[in-house]
């Protein structure tokens, strides 16, 4: 009996060792500090005046997609998006806000639960005026907000000297869900963003279009 | 009543824009003159290429979306539709399957295997085969302005009609050849090309339609 509940006590350790090895990876060589502000502002789509367009890549399971990515701020909670085809033909319009989600229309062919679940969490994450800081980290050149999101965990890297978002991390507590990249960014706009999805075969590239 | 295929060809003949106010109904006789003007300008046509500049109208967007490029057309079939500004993304239309070049990634879609594909673009390549612009697809009305003359094709499939709200067409008055298309979608919005430096029955090579 001892033996038995030693055995999975050890089984028990290994695997939380292992679990949290998975959910410290992404933090790997950073360190907790004190939370210097309890909201972190997300600057890439806050602008209510900007009409923000991008040539928009999708690689799905192999498959390729192309189009343009649309948005805007159309109030203080709430983004207008749509995607569009090359020729200008809607294929899904959304509206969504922290809380709030209306679907304008959807072509048929995207009109899939599955689909319309994770284009609306991509986007919302994506898409985000402000982030509840829970937690702060920080390396040598980085530091990282930790906010969580229902189940989920945010965490938003931050580069010191520039003070720039560049990455964001979706994650459970043990992994990583998905991760957004953004490079050629100023502190208002990033000109290209990659949404790469862990559990799906799903990659979305945005490259900012000068209209 | 059949509109004929060249209608098309002449649908990407064109240069200028206009506003058309004070438009009135054409009477039977000037539709009968109309259309004779459009077939012997038609007939003539061998290979086409123009300039385009297309406008992606969103309501809640500040400003439209402008993209635009060249397009080269051979008959009897064959045709390229290249986006050059702000992105390259052609898109050649070749023995029922679409070539896809999108800034150097390249992709090809067999027409009969994707229908939402096929839908979209059928504006565009299904009327060079013939099949669209006619009486049994769409409900054509004419009208005439100071600019020129106008068709509107409301279409009459249920599917396409979730989409496409109307086609207008705008024909030079003195040539009789299509310098405008708008395609109005059910939310109103709009996607508008203008035709531009057409050239006629200049040599295309068929390396022109290696996407």
């Amino acid at each position: 009996m001892l033996k038995s509940t030693i055995r999975l006590l050890i089984i028990n350790c290994t695997l939380m060792l292992l679990l949290v090895s998975c959910a410290s990876h992404t933090l790997k060589g950073f360190s907790k500090t004190i939370v210097e502000q309890p909201i972190y502002k997300a600057p890439y789509f806050s602008n209510t005046g900007t009409d923000y367009v991008y040539k928009a890549n999708i690689s799905i399971y192999g498959k390729k997609l192309s189009g343009l990515f649309i948005a805007k701020q159309i109030n203080d909670s709430c983004h207008r998006i749509v995607f569009t085809t090359e020729f200008g033909n809607s294929l899904l319009d959304f509206e969504i806000g922290e809380h709030t989600f209306k679907i304008n229309s959807i072509v048929a062919d995207l009109d899939k639960k599955m689909i319309i679940k994770t284009l609306k969490n991509d986007f919302r994450l994506v898409l985000a005026n402000s982030y509840h800081v829970q937690a702060q980290y920080e390396n040598a050149t980085d530091k990282v907000y930790k906010s969580k999101d229902g189940n989920r965990y945010n965490l938003l890297f931050i580069k010191k000297q520039s003070d720039n978002l560049y990455k964001l991390v979706r994650a459970s507590r043990y992994k990583e869900k998905v991760v957004v990249s953004y490079s050629n960014v100023n502190n208002q706009l990033a000109e290209s963003l990659t949404i790469e999805h862990k559990n799906i075969k799903l990659d979305i590239v945005l490259n900012y279009m000068n209209n | 009543m059949k509109i004929k295929a060249y209608w098309l060809i002449l649908l990407f003949c064109l240069s200028g824009t206009g506003t058309f106010a004070q438009e009135q109904k054409m009477a039977e006789s000037e539709i009968a003159t109309f259309k004779q003007t459009v077939n012997s300008v038609s007939k003539k046509i061998k290979t086409l290429t123009t300039d385009f500049v297309q406008y992606k109208h969103l309501d809640f967007l500040s400003k439209d979306i402008e993209t635009s490029g060249k397009m080269f057309f051979k008959q009897p079939n064959l045709l390229n539709w290249k986006y050059i500004k702000p992105y390259n993304y052609s898109i050649v239309f070749k023995n029922n399957k679409i070539f896809i070049n999108n800034e150097g990634s390249k992709s090809s879609v067999d027409m009969g295997n994707n229908k939402m594909f096929e839908k979209i673009n059928k504006l565009i390549v299904g009327s060079v085969s013939g099949d669209m612009f006619d009486d049994g697809a769409f409900v054509i009305t004419y009208f005439k302005s100071k600019d020129g003359y106008i068709t509107r094709l409301l279409p009459k499939d249920a599917t396409l009609k979730k989409y496409i709200k109307q086609i207008e067409l705008v024909f030079d008055k003195e040539e009789g050849i299509v310098k405008q298309v708008k395609l109005i979608e059910s939310s109103n919005d709009f996607t508008k090309i203008n035709f531009k430096n057409k050239i006629i029955n200049a040599k295309i090579d068929d390396s022109a339609f290696n996407n």
